[in-house]
């Protein structure tokens, strides 16, 4: 009897002792705000980064945020991207979540419950004007008309091309503007040795061209998944006829996840489709080619395209939300955002700043990619999502290789996929 | 001496009982570290996973009780988990006889007193003990349509190989010889540490008797090694059944779902659609069937097994 007592009490300390360490975060103390010993209300902000680079970009953000709230104590907490919703999920599973949360865009849609909806009182707290950012940003943190957060950044996808590629096969480099038609006749220009295109794996690298293309989001404006809508098929059918057709570079492996871009900052493929946010590191490539970039191509005179981006939110279960919205405010106030776009690290959601980051470009390259992101984020719409969107494109993703290869079709995959998660 | 005698011995043994009581007290201070972390790493997650599986319990958010619905789900509807069953039993029916066949040849090649023995037996572990995904990098070289085998068959031949790793049925095959290549190394010693062990009174009389070579081998060798046999069987065919790394890197589960096997399928129900309850169904599913199949073994094992007394 006592044995067991005395073991039972040992068991409970133990875990106790166990839980309250796998309970602390890495980067700070508690993670829901509210210190009601310390002088000073503590803020948690909760960030991805991957590299050293990356951490003391961050502190300095974090550095203008503790100036802007001197009475604050803000720490920062992070992780590289891919652990970061991992963790990000643990951290909700166990109600520890940082007070500001950074969150991407387009996973948002299986989050946005952890998330404080941001109205006008709130975003008055953090001295935002949504006026102040650029149009549609407020789309990229918004799940079903409900904000949840601010951008710090936006970005769209770009189709990036090799100069050296076109130079060499005598093909007109794209323009600004141009059409599918054109597109499918640089392709031709190019050659069909499976070098002219690098196959998209991941959700935007792929499906942007047929977005683009029909003319619709793969999720209709009720926010249902419409993988099966007959636009939208057509378009991938086309986007599948790439590889078909022999123009395409295919994934050799369901596990290459990033093939296009990979294959593209190889050097090995003409062009390829990606985020603005890999545009510094495109031009500064290591395989030594120039880089160029340009909008993607418009059917019948119209583009679709989408806004992208990531920012902050206030966790739900915040205990001190005024002071967190203070600290997002300075997150994606002036100075933080200036810092950003001067670092040319990413392209800021706020319009003062936005400048700043063409100048933080080489002079040889600052006109064109000016002129290829003024033309990218003109017209843009908001990505349209359903709560599961980001397993939608898990489950798609290792069939798009039988898709390039020709062992199944796109039709099938995106009437399976829709069955699968379709209401 | 009766007179003392008498009240000394319950004394004795009140003492002997206290001593004990303080001793098991101590005993247990010492194994309370153990016992805790069994508890808390082991027991707790164990029994969590039981509860877990008889819900719709996402990674976040309200868990509901379906009871068996998570077992129902998976064998009657989920698109993927007989496909992934099928993909571990294909894997374990390829990897385990011929990881058997290659690390028992090569233990039988390096039996004798060869010059060099101990560094080809080093060369062989060498797979081993390299981090799985070094390997599955180096591997992935191989066999891109870029990569050096079809390079060399090009080049060489003018035959161009078939893209093995998006290609449903070369994948399999390919993971299946990639992780044999792996593996190999460890049965290979064990066989190896048997080899030395067989009695020389047994080898010597087969000897006189007349047996030699393949007779020898089959009839002699072969019966001796069976405890050896039995033990990599058995533990080659539960590693093959929790295989996860090799697909997981070298074929990403694809194409489609050609190499996607149980224990990745239970992976990817956790983390990337974050239904625990539903892989905590398919891991419980998981362990019946090894738990199964072991018995099966342990069971057959007095057919063929012949354990030297």
């Amino acid at each position: 009897m006592k044995i067991t007592r005395s073991l039972a009490a040992l068991a409970a300390a133990g875990s106790a002792v166990a839980l309250a360490a796998c309970g602390t975060p890495s980067g700070g103390s508690g993670g829901n705000g509210g210190d009601a010993d310390g002088d000073a209300t503590s803020i948690v902000w909760d960030m991805w980064a991957g590299s050293e680079s990356d951490i003391a970009a961050l502190e300095e953000q974090l550095a203008i945020a503790q100036e802007e709230n001197p009475d604050l104590d803000i720490s920062l907490q992070h992780a590289p991207w891919n652990d970061y919703f991992t963790k990000l999920t643990t951290n909700l599973a166990s109600g520890n979540v940082a007070c500001v949360t950074s969150m991407n865009g387009q996973r948002l849609s299986g989050y946005h419950e952890a998330f404080l909806p941001l109205g006008e009182e709130e975003l008055e707290i953090a001295g935002i004007d949504p006026a102040d950012f650029t149009d549609g940003a407020m789309d990229i943190m918004s799940y079903d008309g409900t904000l949840y957060g601010v951008p710090y950044d936006v970005a769209a996808m770009l189709l990036y091309y090799n100069k050296d590629h076109f130079a060499e096969a005598g093909v007109d480099e794209p323009q600004a503007g141009w059409t599918f038609d054109d597109f499918d006749a640089t392709l031709e220009g190019l050659g069909a040795d499976g070098t002219a295109f690098g196959m998209g794996m991941g959700e935007f690298q792929w499906m942007s061209l047929p977005i683009a293309r029909a003319g619709v989001q793969p999720v209709d404006e009720s926010g249902a998944l419409d993988l099966t809508n007959p636009a939208f098929v057509e378009a991938s059918q086309w986007y599948a006829s790439i590889a078909a057709d022999g123009y395409g570079s295919i994934p050799p492996s369901a596990s290459d996840t990033g093939w296009g871009e990979q294959e593209y900052q190889a050097g090995n493929v003409a062009m390829a489709v990606d985020g603005t946010w890999n545009a510094v590191s495109y031009l500064n490539n290591e395989a030594g080619f120039e880089a160029g970039m340009v909008d993607l191509p418009s059917a019948d005179g119209e583009r679709l395209g989408l806004v992208l981006g990531s920012g902050y939110g206030i966790s739900a279960d915040c205990e001190d939300p005024e002071a967190a919205l203070q600290v997002l405010g300075s997150l994606v106030g002036e100075a933080a955002q200036d810092q950003i776009a001067s670092s040319g690290r990413s392209y800021p959601a706020r319009v003062d700043s936005q400048p700043l980051y063409f100048e933080s470009l080489d002079e040889g390259v600052r006109d064109d990619v000016q002129a290829a992101f003024e033309a990218v984020f003109t017209g843009l719409e908001g990505q349209r999502s359903t709560d599961d969107w980001a397993q939608v494109n898990e489950a798609i993703q290792p069939d798009l290789v039988t898709v390039y290869t020709g062992q199944s079709t796109i039709s099938d995959v995106l009437e399976q996929t829709q069955q699968q998660f379709g209401e | 001496m009766t007179a003392t005698s008498a009240p000394e011995a319950p004394l004795r043994q009140r003492s002997r009982s206290r001593l004990r009581r303080i001793e098991s007290r101590q005993a247990l201070g010492f194994i309370s570290p153990a016992l805790v972390g069994l508890t808390v790493f082991t027991i707790a997650p164990v029994f969590l996973s039981i509860v877990m599986s008889l819900y719709d319990w996402p990674a976040w958010g309200t868990r509901s009780f379906v009871g068996l619905g998570n077992y129902v789900d998976l064998f009657t509807s989920h698109p993927d988990f007989w496909p992934a069953l099928r993909n571990s039993a294909i894997f374990t029916l390829g990897f385990v006889p011929l990881n058997l066949a290659v690390s028992l040849s090569l233990a039988l090649l390096l039996a004798p007193r060869i010059k060099g023995r101990a560094a080809f037996r080093v060369l062989f572990f060498i797979p081993v003990v390299t981090p799985m995904v070094a390997n599955v990098l180096v591997w992935k070289m191989l066999l891109q349509p870029n990569g050096l085998f079809n390079g060399i068959s090009t080049s060489w031949f003018g035959i161009e190989l078939p893209s093995f790793l998006n290609h449903p049925q070369w994948a399999m095959v390919m993971v299946i010889v990639m992780s044999v290549w792996q593996g190999m190394g460890y049965n290979m010693l064990i066989f190896c540490a048997a080899l030395e062990q067989l009695p020389e009174p047994v080898l010597e009389a087969a000897r006189i008797d007349g047996a030699k070579g393949w007779r020898m081998f089959t009839k002699i060798t072969l019966p001796l090694l069976s405890p050896a046999i039995f033990f990599t069987t058995v533990m080659t065919m539960i590693t093959s059944m929790q295989v996860f790394a090799q697909p997981q890197l070298l074929t990403g589960g694809g194409p489609g779902n050609a190499t996607l096997p149980i224990v990745m399928f239970i992976y990817d129900q956790a983390f990337t659609f974050q239904k625990m309850g539903l892989a905590a169904a398919a891991a419980w599913i998981l362990f019946a069937i090894i738990i199964g199949l072991t018995a099966l073994q342990f069971s057959a094992q007095k057919r063929w097994v012949h354990y030297e007394v």
